[in-house]
């Protein structure tokens, strides 16, 4: 598992570029929004006293105000999305079916007033959800150009041979897409009698501590029982590249087997780029806890920090891509 | 760009970062003012403290708890004295806990947070009190047996309420004269998940929980029903409590314990006493842990402060504690000192509604496993809850007509206690709680950075979206929802105080809260009477004031509109030296850019109903300020000026319009530039979630 984690990062990083293709992808369709809401907020604060000390520190009392007004996304612009609460609130639109596209969420469930002065963190709007859909496409179209560079002993690469080797694959890999969002399905299904269960049980526990547990065990659960299906899925689509198969079915039904047989192993891999991880946010964490953005100059470096982490964030994914080949083709060769 | 490139930029950005000069606060700091000297009981200019109530309803009573069985046997003896000049014969009760005996109540009928929706209700839920027998108890032992004569009363119409019981006795009550009622009774205790009285596990929260006699006042009776949002009211007395409790459990009551003896029978008696109360309630269970401190600071009396506290909140057992304190202080310099030898703080069972809620010398507070103390959570609701021993304890206000004499006070002094001690307050959302309504009061709490909210600032929303619905004095039943009437309890009156001290000054408003508080204490205060205190202590009349607040359902909104340009010289023919007409000169160009006369136009508009006096600030492009002042009462006034150009116009310079619904029209600044980065700045924020929301769909697909 190590020296299949080492060899993955040793070809991503013969191949950096691919991280930056990657993240293009990331940063144009995030500025497709912003630089509209960066426009709007400007409008909105015009010569206004407000805009002094939103430059300075974030005026909640014009915010709150403001977002009663706002319909579309720019009412997801909130204190909730601040500092290190974005990963909190991404990881509950996660686990609460919003991601990819609302296709999990229970119907019905979603409140569309106005939740600013509920205690119940606020859904997505569909223009996010469409544009994490488009995201979603885009990447998995990259998925089978990025395999093949990192399958080839020799590396490098090249754009064209990249959209090329893309496109040769993106439909099995849609498909295996497709049947990783069923079993994800499945597993959002079976979460919800279960998470009434829990409900029901931590509402009537003793102390806060025991329902506190309760709480948090069950949603731990269920982003383990999401990253082992993202496991086998992603295996799968090393398996369609390396041993060049038709079927997507066939080769999600081989993942499978090859992650029950080396479970430790893929566990393991997964474990290590999300300790990274963790170690990544933590590090952005604490400088930007003590950056203090006001200008354009410390604006700069706190975009710059922001993008610097999205880098490192996309590279790990595509580390673990790699790594994730290298093992499976370090079985095959054991085998 | 190589990783080992990427890693020394990496490194190089983390550096530049670290070392960066600017430094985010984690806090920010109080700009309150000092608290002035308490003043002691003959403080001159101040009415004199009485030192005690007057006693009129004063409770003997005996109660058995049966946890397994969930009930409760109670006895009582109520000696009440007329202190009316009508000779009565039919005595009023409430029986709170009939509020929970079925779906027909006028509590379950209602809109109220104090019943579960449909889909929530189970048979625990349902709970009662049952009154055996209603005796008169004469000198000499003789009794009269008023239970035949009982009956309920339905004064708002619903036949099927059983909150308020009448007995009858064939000999009326002179004035002055001193009744004694025997009564017994027994109460199923309801599931604790909705009302604030009742049980989980062993926890039990006794409250509202006796035959309670009404109050004749102004003339006739005054006992409502348990309305959906109402609270209470009740005259003042001696409470001598027995409550009987398995061993084992640990128990908290208004007043001090006197006694605890140990019963053949596996069970304990705890007698609690207290002079000078309107109320008793308390609370039992095997699982609190007691933390004990003393509140003793020069020119206070000594208060003995006992915690009860839940295991797991152990941690903030010293939060809750100065948080007591805190109250303690402020709103004993600020109104009159806590009288009493002790208060009795309970942090509630995890499950339970009880918590949040005051009783004569004993409140619930309320808080999570993880509470960053940014959130000033047990803070805000342990200030608030022990203010209430002064602004409903104390000043017995009656709760069901005039809801924000207690709720809107306090909340007032609570927003002002907070700010003086603690600061503004952050803002955080909990995530991956539960599903139901409990659970989403604990979870992981994700705390915005650099955000705050200000003294007051949380309840403008409130008014926004409710603040129009009612004339904000009425009866609390009377509002047209639950919402209105938490605005008008509780926001509105908070802001409208915190715009009158505003007026006043802070030492004026203090003399008024001083005297208000004094003259009635252990008294039922009206609106009318804090409005005539109001008067005399300013020596002017300020009814002006509370009819544009109290007396209306209208919003506060000052506006600010600049209009700028450069004066061009005068055109067309005029008069030369030599009296002939000769052409002036062409006009220059009204472009922005070089010296030169400007006319600025500055307009301040009154959007909302309430008319206020205001003032404003005009900054000119010299440096120089100009400040005027407008009485508010028309739609709009215009001021213009001449010369050098206005670059900033603020109406409200000061906030002393704590009410003012929307403060961001209140300033216009020239500048452009603030408003750029400030748009950039958040955007780039959002954009960081948005690009991280992307990405993470690719754990699922």
């Amino acid at each position: 598992m190590l020296e299949a984690l080492r060899r993955g990062f040793t070809g991503l990083g013969r191949n950096w570029g691919l991280v930056v293709v990657a993240f293009s992808v990331n940063i144009a369709l995030a500025l497709l929004v912003a630089l509209p809401l960066a426009s709007q907020l400007e409008r909105d604060l015009d010569h206004t006293g407000v805009s002094a000390s939103m430059m300075y520190g974030f005026d909640h009392d014009w915010w709150t105000h403001w977002s009663e007004d706002q319909e579309g996304y720019t009412r997801s612009l909130a204190p909730d999305v601040f500092g290190t609460g974005f990963a909190a609130r991404n990881v509950d639109l996660l686990l609460r079916g919003f991601v990819p596209g609302r296709v999990f969420r229970e119907a019905g469930k979603e409140a569309h007033a106005a939740l600013l002065l509920a205690r119940r963190p606020r859904g997505l709007d569909p223009l996010l959800l469409g544009l994490g859909v488009l995201y979603l496409v885009v990447q998995t179209f990259l998925t089978g150009g990025l395999l093949g560079v990192f399958r080839a002993p020799q590396g490098g690469w090249t754009l064209r041979g990249l959209i090329h080797g893309s496109g040769f694959y993106f439909g099995r890999l849609i498909r295996v897409g497709l049947l990783g969002l069923g079993l994800v399905g499945i597993v959002f299904a079976a979460n919800v009698p279960f998470a009434r269960w829990v409900d029901e049980l931590a509402r009537e526990a003793v102390s806060e501590e025991t329902a506190l547990a309760l709480l948090l065990g069950r949603h731990f659960l269920l982003l383990l029982a999401i990253l082992l299906v993202h496991m086998v899925a992603s295996f799968a689509r090393v398996i369609v590249v390396q041993q060049e198969r038709q079927s997507a079915a066939l080769a999600f039904v081989s993942s499978l087997g090859f992650c029950s047989r080396n479970l430790a192993a893929s566990a393991g891999q997964y474990g290590a780029v999300l300790l990274l991880a963790l170690v990544l946010f933590g590090a952005w964490a604490s400088i930007d806890a003590r950056l203090l953005v006001v200008g354009w100059k410390s604006q700069l470096v706190a975009f710059a920090l922001f993008q610097v982490f999205l880098l490192s964030r996309i590279g790990l994914r595509l580390a673990l891509l790699a790594s994730q080949l290298e093992l499976h083709r370090a079985q095959q060769g054991r085998r | 760009m190589s990783p080992r490139s990427f890693g020394a930029a990496v490194v190089g950005l983390s550096l530049i970062a670290l070392a960066w000069p600017g430094t985010r606060a984690d806090t920010v700091p109080s700009t309150a003012l000092p608290l002035p000297p308490v003043a002691g009981p003959d403080a001159p200019g101040l009415p004199p403290l009485p030192e005690r109530s007057p006693r009129n309803a004063s409770y003997t009573i005996e109660a058995r708890l049966e946890p397994d069985t969930r009930t409760l046997e109670g006895s009582l003896v109520l000696e009440w004295r007329n202190t009316s000049d009508q000779a009565l014969s039919t005595f009023p009760f409430h029986l709170y806990w009939n509020a929970f005996r079925n779906t027909l109540s006028t509590t379950a009928r209602g809109d109220s947070r104090r019943w579960a929706a449909h889909e929530e209700q189970d048979e625990r839920l349902f709970g009662w009190i049952d009154v055996h027998s209603v005796r008169r108890l004469h000198e000499g032992g003789a009794e009269e047996d008023l239970t035949p004569s009982l009956r309920h009363l339905h004064p708002d119409g619903n036949q099927d309420d059983r909150t308020v019981m009448e007995v009858s006795s064939e000999s009326p009550v002179a004035p002055g004269e001193t009744v004694r009622f025997g009564i017994e009774w027994t109460s199923r205790i309801p599931y604790g998940t909705v009302g604030r009285a009742g049980w989980v596990h062993d926890y039990h929260f006794i409250a509202q929980w006796f035959p309670k006699i009404g109050v004749f006042w102004n003339g006739e009776w005054n006992c409502h029903p348990f309305y959906a949002v109402t609270e209470f009211f009740s005259d003042y007395g001696v409470y001598d409590v027995r409550l009987t409790v398995p061993r084992g459990f640990v128990v908290g009551a208004t007043g001090r314990r006197e006694e605890k003896t140990a019963n053949a029978d596996g069970t304990e008696t705890h007698h609690y006493v207290q002079e000078d109360v309107h109320d008793f309630a308390w609370t039992t269970s095997r699982r609190f842990l007691e933390r004990v401190a003393t509140f003793d600071e020069l020119g206070y009396p000594p208060v003995a402060i006992r915690l009860l506290v839940q295991p797991e909140h152990e941690q903030h057992s010293e939060r809750y504690i100065e948080a007591t304190k805190i109250a303690l202080r402020t709103y004993g310099t600020w109104s009159a000192p806590y009288p009493y030898a002790q208060i009795t703080v309970v942090d509630p069972a995890w499950g339970s509604s009880s918590g949040g809620m005051e009783y004569p010398t004993l409140f619930t507070g309320g808080t999570s496993v993880l509470a960053p103390p940014v959130l000033q959570s047990p803070e805000s609701v342990t200030i608030h809850e022990a203010g209430h021993q002064f602004w409903y304890g104390l000043v017995g206000n009656n709760e069901f007509e005039e809801a924000w004499l207690d709720e809107g006070i306090n909340t007032y002094m609570t927003a002002k206690a907070l700010n003086h001690a603690l600061g503004p307050r952050g803002v955080a959302q909990r995530y991956f709680g539960g599903g139901h309504r409990q659970g989403r009061k604990t979870g992981w709490p994700a705390i915005a950075p650099e955000v705050w909210v200000m003294r007051g600032s949380d309840r403008v929303p409130g008014l926004r979206h409710d603040g129009e619905k009612d004339v904000m004095a009425r009866p609390g039943w009377r509002y047209r929802d639950r919402k209105s009437y938490g605005t008008n309890s509780y926001g509105k009156p908070a802001l409208t105080l915190q715009t009158l001290e505003a007026l006043l000054g802070e030492e004026t408003m203090i003399r008024v809260l001083r005297t208000f508080a004094r003259r009635y204490r252990f008294a039922h205060p009206t609106t009318e009477d804090f409005i005539e205190v109001v008067a005399e202590v300013t020596g002017e009349d300020w009814r002006w004031f509370f009819e544009e607040t109290f007396f209306s359902s209208g919003l506060c909104d000052y506006a600010v509109k600049v209009e700028t340009r450069r004066l061009a010289p005068p055109g067309g023919w005029f008069e030369g030296p030599d009296g002939e007409l000769s052409p002036a000169p062409p006009a220059a160009s009204n472009d922005d850019a070089g010296a030169g006369e400007w006319a600025s136009r500055v307009t301040v508009i009154r959007k909302g109903a309430v008319r206020m006096p205001v003032e404003l600030r005009i900054d000119l492009a010299d440096g120089s300020s100009i400040d005027e002042l407008w009485d508010g009462r028309e739609r709009w006034m215009r001021f213009e000026y001449t010369g050098q150009r206005v670059v900033m116009a603020h109406v409200d310079p000061l906030g002393k319009l704590a009410f003012d619904v929307d403060r961001a029209n209140n300033q216009w600044i020239a500048s452009r530039g603030p408003a750029r980065r400030a748009a950039t700045k958040w955007a780039a924020r959002w954009m960081f979630w948005l690009q991280n929301l992307l990405e993470l769909q690719m754990v699922v697909g």
